[in-house]
């Protein structure tokens, strides 16, 4: 049975920096740690939307805590909901998220975070499995309504802008250029349930005393249904609960230690309904009374400009793509922020090439950390004060036990690959309504993340490959990312995937999705990738089928969805069989 | 011919525009342009060689009037329009190069307009009453620089109020020829029906040709396809409005209503021209835009 690492030999990582017993959250809840910062930090702005032409609007800390108790009166005394009833936020990042996710805290309701992006059928399933009864929807997406509320429980909705809270001329131009000439308003439809402005639903909330009973929440009472494709199939909500963000909140802090102070600016262009935004950024520096530059879409990556430009940010979250594409970017590496301190990097690999091009053109760190919904997100991170180790994932953040096992869920001989298991207060409760589930991924205490990983002897760990993705290939194991490592060096590849597929003689075989570098006059060919893979790899790992594509299917974050190659690779076999 | 009061608030609604270009730039952006200072030589070439020899050209091929000569030249002289920047944006083009195009160019005109309208004006045969006298055009583009440094603090001093100016200036540059069609057209209404075709030809092939050329010769220079759109609809789109304002300054009566037709007409069909040129443009911007996204680091060894 699954035993812990018998040493943390990552501690001497930390350094004097970083202590490595977690300190306990000072509050029992995230209502609480609303209050208390807009208290302590009521003059200091807390967060400013910018849209791509540089106009913006701010909320102070006072403000942020003055609506989010209105809209908290709003949920609980005009639709009536109880406390643990599920409120779903499905916004792009702005002045409006704070608001509906700090007031459902308050009203003492779990936040369903959902993508706006989400399709009318992906939506109908959320909002069912969670039980939402009230929405909070960007109005660019209103026309989805007409589909999804009939076919959901929900009970009230409520209609944010992008210029949300804007001053009133910045606010008519936005929404003038949505209107007329992006035309990406669409008309509300009309609904058997009221649809209100967040506005309007502020001004019913301010009638009603201020909802306090938020003291009564228990720090293992849910917070967060947070949805998670996973890989298998249907989407499905991580409960996170009070404790397991506070917790994870303490593990960032730690993590960033000194670096991070009240006068700090995050860039916020990752969105904050993703755990990795939400954590990070929304909530540790918001905690600590730093200010959240929010910008609404990150792409094209010209949208950040002004955002950088404006405001002395000194912390930038993001993937792999943001950072990559921000230094394709000729007015950031020519002049990047003079304020920055540091970048943290997550949500997908981050590329060695790409990190050391960072801190050659902003002489700053660029950090990778490891994380999944399931964690709240923060497992690993690099320490900044550590020289920066390529490839790896970091060591553990203070309070969490790792381990690496086989498939007997025994542990693996040092410096070996297996599963990586993660135990801690930032694993989540378990899945909402899947006790099946639930029970295959956390078992003990240990959550079992399904990526295979390595450690080396000082415990820094490194990612191989996710274990469902794995390809047997006459029982050797081909790990993708290492294939698609090998692709990447091609250079009329843009991008690469890689899957398995059912074979007759192998069992599997290894299948490569690419796609041309438009940069790149030579032709991609085939035979070039078999060839090159030839000359890089052993001869079970080298791509059976190669299929060259325009694109490949990706998350709204920029993550290449092998999951989605898989379901292609599924439908064309099944004929077969 | 446009009365006094018109003239005046053409002479508004430029500054108006000029404030809107200076909120669209930060010293920022002036350091940029420098470092890659090919773009904007680039485009200087294309604005005042390439530009002027082509409306010699056709008003030679063409065989017009004196005072359409006249007209044709000073279009063809005139530095890049504000109305290219926000067809550059629009167009997902190089703003920033644009805009210092803009900037560069109207700077420039000071000195190098009136030496192309003696040059070609002469070459033509264009003299005496239908001069331009230097100074005027000289004059004007100095007191149109005091809006444009306002508009650039503003923008510095806070950004909504500087967005805010910068969408009300590239309005207005839509504005002016709107209020040239509506001051203008009715009562040149008669004037408009007896052009001749050729008269056409010439105001909206210069534009074409323009943009054209300025894409190849920026290609032909290297730059990259997205600074080569930039500069195509830079050297196509002139300051027309401004080249109004000069003609209602310099001349009164029927000689002012000769030399202003092609000034008008060109401001007229140009927004048509661009806007079909700019959905093209966007296209292939767009496309190319996603793959950059996504690509790769070439790795510097």
């Amino acid at each position: 049975m699954t035993k812990p690492a018998p040493s943390h030999p990552w501690l001497a990582a930390y350094g004097q920096d970083i202590a490595p017993e977690l300190p306990p959250s000072p509050y029992a809840n995230l209502a609480a740690l609303v209050e208390d910062a807009c208290a302590r930090h009521a003059r200091r702005k807390a967060f400013t939307c910018v849209v791509p032409n540089g106009m913006n609007g701010s909320h102070s800390f006072a403000q942020v805590g003055a609506l989010s108790d209105q809209f908290a009166g709003f949920l609980r005394h005009e639709c009536g909901l109880a406390r643990g009833a599920r409120v779903a936020v499905q916004l792009p990042n702005g002045l409006a998220y704070p608001v509906a996710a700090f007031g459902a805290f308050k009203a003492g309701c779990v936040l369903v975070n959902t993508n706006p992006l989400y399709t009318p059928s992906e939506m109908i399933h959320q909002f069912n499995d969670a039980g939402v009864e009230v929405l909070v929807i960007s109005d660019l997406f209103a026309d989805k309504l007409a589909r999804v509320i009939p076919q959901t429980g929900i009970r009230h909705v409520v209609l944010a802008g992008v210029p949300e809270f804007f001053p009133r001329i910045p606010e008519t131009i936005v929404r003038g250029v949505q209107k007329i000439w992006t035309r990406s308003l669409p008309p509300v439809p009309k609904l058997d349930v009221p649809v209100l402005r967040i506005r309007e639903a502020l001004r019913r909330g301010r009638k009603h005393p201020k909802v306090t009973d938020w003291d009564q929440l228990k720090p293992d009472d849910l917070a967060l249904l947070q949805y998670t494709g996973g890989t298998t199939g249907v989407a499905k909500g991580a409960m996170l609960s009070h404790a397991n963000i506070l917790a994870n909140l303490e593990q960032v802090r730690a993590m960033g230690s000194h670096h991070m102070t009240g006068q700090d600016c995050v860039l916020t262009a990752l969105p904050v309904y993703h755990i990795f935004a939400f954590t990070a950024n929304l909530m540790t520096f918001f905690a600590i009374g730093a200010r959240n530059i929010l910008v609404p879409s990150p792409r094209p990556v010209q949208n950040i400009q002004r955002a950088l430009e404006n405001y002395p940010v000194t912390w930038v979250t993001g993937v792999n793509t943001l950072f990559n594409g921000l230094m394709n970017e000729e007015w950031f590496a020519a002049f990047p922020p003079k304020t920055l301190k540091a970048a943290i990097a997550g949500g997908t690999a981050l590329h060695g090439a790409v990190a050391e091009r960072w801190e050659k053109i902003t002489g700053t760190r660029l950090a990778e950390g490891y994380g999944l919904t399931e964690s709240s997100p923060l497992v690993t991170f690099n320490p900044l004060e550590q020289p920066m180790r390529a490839g790896s994932i970091g060591v553990p953040v203070p309070g969490t036990e790792i381990a690496l096992v086989d498939d007997n869920a025994d542990p693996v001989e040092d410096g070996q690959p297996g599963e990586l298991l993660v135990k801690g207060p930032q694993v989540m409760l378990g899945y909402w309504n899947r006790r099946d589930e639930t029970e295959k991924t956390i078992q003990n205490g240990w959550l079992f993340t399904g990526d295979v990983a390595t450690m080396d002897p000082d415990g820094y760990l490194r990612i191989v490959d996710r274990k469902k993705d794995m390809v047997l290939v006459s029982g050797f194991n081909v790990y993708p990312n290492e294939v698609e490592d090998c692709l990447a060096k091609l250079e009329t590849v843009l991008e690469a995937a890689v899957v398995g597929t059912p074979d007759a003689k192998t069992g599997e075989a290894v299948r490569a999705y690419v796609v041309q570098n438009p940069d790149q006059s030579d032709e991609l060919t085939r035979e070039a990738v078999v060839a090159h893979c030839r000359a890089h790899l052993a001869p079970y790992k080298v791509p059976k089928s190669v299929i060259i594509r325009e694109e490949l299917p990706k998350s709204p974050i920029g993550k290449i969805l092998r999951k989605d190659l898989k379901a292609e690779v599924r439908a064309e076999f099944e004929g077969k069989a | 011919m446009l009365t006094e009061l018109e003239t005046t608030l053409l002479g508004v609604m430029m500054m108006v525009i000029m404030l809107g270009m200076g909120a669209s730039m930060t010293p920022r952006d002036f350091l940029i342009a420098f470092r890659k200072p090919k773009g904007i030589l680039v485009g200087l070439l294309s604005q005042f060689a390439v530009m002027p020899f082509l409306g010699f050209a056709l008003a030679m091929m063409l065989g017009l009037h004196p005072a359409l000569i006249v007209g044709l030249l000073l279009i063809a002289c005139m530095p890049g329009g504000t109305t290219s920047n926000i067809f550059a944006y629009f167009s997902k083009g190089v703003l920033a190069l644009s805009i210092m195009m803009t900037t560069v160019s109207t700077l420039v005109a000071v000195v190098m307009v009136p030496l192309l309208l003696s040059f070609y004006g002469g070459m033509a045969g264009v003299g005496g009453e239908y001069a331009i006298p230097p100074g005027n055009v000289a004059q004007i583009l100095v007191v149109l620089l005091v809006p444009t440094m306002i508009g650039m603090v503003l923008r510095k001093l806070n950004p909504n109020i500087g967005a805010t100016v910068e969408l009300i200036g590239s309005f207005m540059g839509v504005v002016v020829i709107l209020f040239l069609i509506v001051t203008w057209v009715p009562r040149n209404y008669q004037l408009l029906l007896d052009t001749p075709a050729h008269i056409y030809f010439a105001t909206i092939s210069i534009g074409l040709i323009g943009m054209l050329f300025g894409y190849w010769v920026a290609r032909g220079l290297g730059q990259d396809t997205n600074r080569a759109r930039t500069i195509s609809l830079e050297t196509g789109i002139q300051n027309g409005p401004l080249a109004v304002l000069v003609v209602t300054l310099t001349f009164v009566g029927v000689m002012q209503e000769e030399v202003l037709l092609i000034p008008v007409l060109y401001s007229l069909f140009i927004v048509l021209s661009s806007t079909a040129i700019t959905i093209w443009y966007r296209r292939n911007a767009t496309r190319e835009e996603l793959a950059r996204d996504a690509a790769k680091v070439v790795q510097s060894a």
